[in-house]
């Protein structure tokens, strides 16, 4: 077995280990399903709500991805004008740096008041909030370029944009993954935080429905499709990693600072 | 760059040397620090490269001899004196000088050939499948034959500094202006280097610009050493090294290789100590 497929046995059976041991506890002690459900419980109202899931499941991904693009192009964009155009370092920087420092879920009600229970106030509020890890990560990334490489490019007359395409770019690529990771798990953060505040559909609207029904299995069943959907993001992007920056080396996404 | 001759390459200056490749002319460098204090890197240094020499440039750390060759590569500016390029006043960085780092600076995502082609790809030299052959003969020159298509990571630092300065050779510079360039490899690697770069000079003509801490290596490979005093540097000292060519490790045997070495580590010892 190569070394991965052992690691990824071993991940397995400790998951196979740790929902066989909660099954039993919870049989043993007798504890109702509408408190803490069993696995086996959360695997019934998976299978029997699917149709359900599936819309809403699709309606909180869509959102997101929509969520994330809209914040990945301009953060990146934006970081890369901040960290070479010094007029923009000037009057951008000081100003995003203010707004990064509000809370912006806090700012949830008010942009469902703006733009309603459907998608586009999930959209709006996942964008803003994926954004910053994106914008930081890439000003960061381009900040960081070795000097050595610039005088390279420098030794050989190269222009500023020459300098950019073949050295900053792909030298800041590890920080916009890095960026990208943290952006995407914020996205769908704020995207459920919407969808609980006010929406017709969706995960978290699918979550408060359960919740107030007291229907426990059904929402971990969502939290469980949940937590897969962001570890699918997760390996996503490591092997989007391995792919790009094969040349850097080592498995983990480099360079990420949260905020 | 101004079109017509520039003719402040002084009267005075060209008379004296039409065959100077290089002329630096009472070039200083200072350098103002944070609290604005002014620090003197170089001081006026009057120095003539010809074609086709290799010169080393030695001296205690801190005197002024990267930064000497950071002028003449045109990557700082004088803060006075003139260099001149063939007789021209040089503005800038130029096509005509390749350098070598003291670390390799290969771009990680590039593999080894398109590395050396980077200077082709910047500067726009064509047609690319011409450079590109250039730049595979290159690479078998420095002994990387068959790594063509490796990444950089994968290769020893030997042969990544091998990789960079086939890079500094691809685009027809004349002069190599080298900064330590074997300053971070071990002894051995640097002794295989150092034969193969007077190699690659006899092969290719250029002239070189040795900066090195190495009183053996500079000897070993130089036509004239530049000793330079402590900073604020100027020049101390030129020493015409005037051992038979080619030059092989057998050369460090020798008494008159033994006597250069002597005469310039005296040079470089500091005052208090030679007066002891």
């Amino acid at each position: 077995m190569s070394p991965r497929a052992t690691d990824a046995a071993y991940a397995i059976a400790t998951f196979v280990v740790v929902l066989a041991v909660w099954e039993a506890v919870l049989r043993l002690l007798g504890v109702a399903s509408f408190f803490i459900p069993a696995p086996s419980d959360i695997a019934v109202s998976l299978v029997r709500g699917r149709a359900l899931y599936a819309s809403n499941y699709l309606a909180t991904l869509g959102s997101t991805l929509a969520a994330f693009a809209f914040a990945f192009i301009p953060g990146v964009v934006l970081g890369t004008l901040v960290a070479e155009v010094r007029f923009a370092e000037r009057t951008l920087y000081p100003l995003l740096v203010a707004l990064q420092s509000m809370p912006r879920i806090a700012l949830a009600p008010i942009i469902i008041v703006w733009f309603g229970f459907g998608p586009e106030s999930k959209i709006v509020l996942g964008a803003i909030s994926a954004f910053f890890p994106v914008f930081l990560n890439t000003v960061h990334g381009m900040a960081t370029t070795d000097p050595e490489q610039l005088a390279l490019m420098r030794s050989l007359r190269a222009t500023k944009l020459q300098a950019f395409w073949k050295v900053k770019l792909p030298g800041a690529l590890p920080f916009l993954l890095a960026g990208a990771n943290i952006g995407i798990i914020f996205a769908i953060l704020a995207v459920i935080v919407g969808e609980f505040l006010g929406a017709n559909r969706g995960m978290g609207f699918l979550i408060v429905n359960e919740s107030s029904q007291l229907d426990t299995p059904s929402v971990f069943a969502s939290v469980l499709l949940l937590s897969a959907t962001g570890l699918c993001f997760h390996y996503g992007l490591q092997a989007l990693r391995r792919r790009l920056l094969f040349w850097a080396g080592g498995d983990e996404v480099a360079g990420s600072s949260l905020q | 760059m101004p079109d017509g001759p520039i003719l402040d390459g002084s009267a005075a200056g060209r008379s004296e040397t039409a065959s100077a490749l290089l002329q630096l002319v009472r070039v200083a460098k200072t350098y103002r620090t944070l609290r604005d204090a002014a620090v003197v890197a170089l001081s006026p240094t009057t120095l003539e490269i010809r074609p086709g020499e290799f010169v080393s440039i030695v001296g205690p750390s801190g005197c002024g001899k990267t930064t000497l060759l950071n002028l003449m590569a045109g990557m700082i500016r004088p803060s006075a004196g003139r260099i001149l390029f063939r007789g021209r006043n040089t503005d800038g960085p130029s096509t005509e000088v390749g350098l070598v780092f003291q670390r390799p600076v290969l771009l990680p995502w590039r593999r080894v050939l398109d590395n050396v082609l980077l200077p082709v790809e910047v500067i726009g030299l064509r047609p690319r499948a011409a450079y590109a052959d250039k730049a595979r003969t290159l690479l078998g020159m420095v002994g990387l034959a068959g790594f063509e298509d490796a990444y950089p990571r994968e290769l020893s630092g030997g042969m990544q500094q091998r990789a960079a300065i086939a890079r500094a050779l691809v685009y027809d510079s004349s002069v190599l202006l080298m900064d330590e360039p074997f300053a971070a490899l071990d002894a051995m690697t640097r002794e295989e280097l150092n034969l193969e770069l007077l190699r690659i000079w006899q092969a290719t003509g250029r002239t070189i610009i040795f900066v090195t801490h190495n009183i053996a290596e500079a000897v070993l490979l130089s036509d004239r050493v530049v000793v330079m005093t402590p900073r604020p540097g100027q020049v101390k000292a030129v020493i015409e090294v005037d051992l038979a060519r080619p030059r092989s490790m057998a050369l460090l045997g020798e008494p008159r290789f033994g006597q250069l070495a002597q005469q310039i580590r005296a040079l470089l010892r500091p005052p208090a100590q030679a007066a002891a």
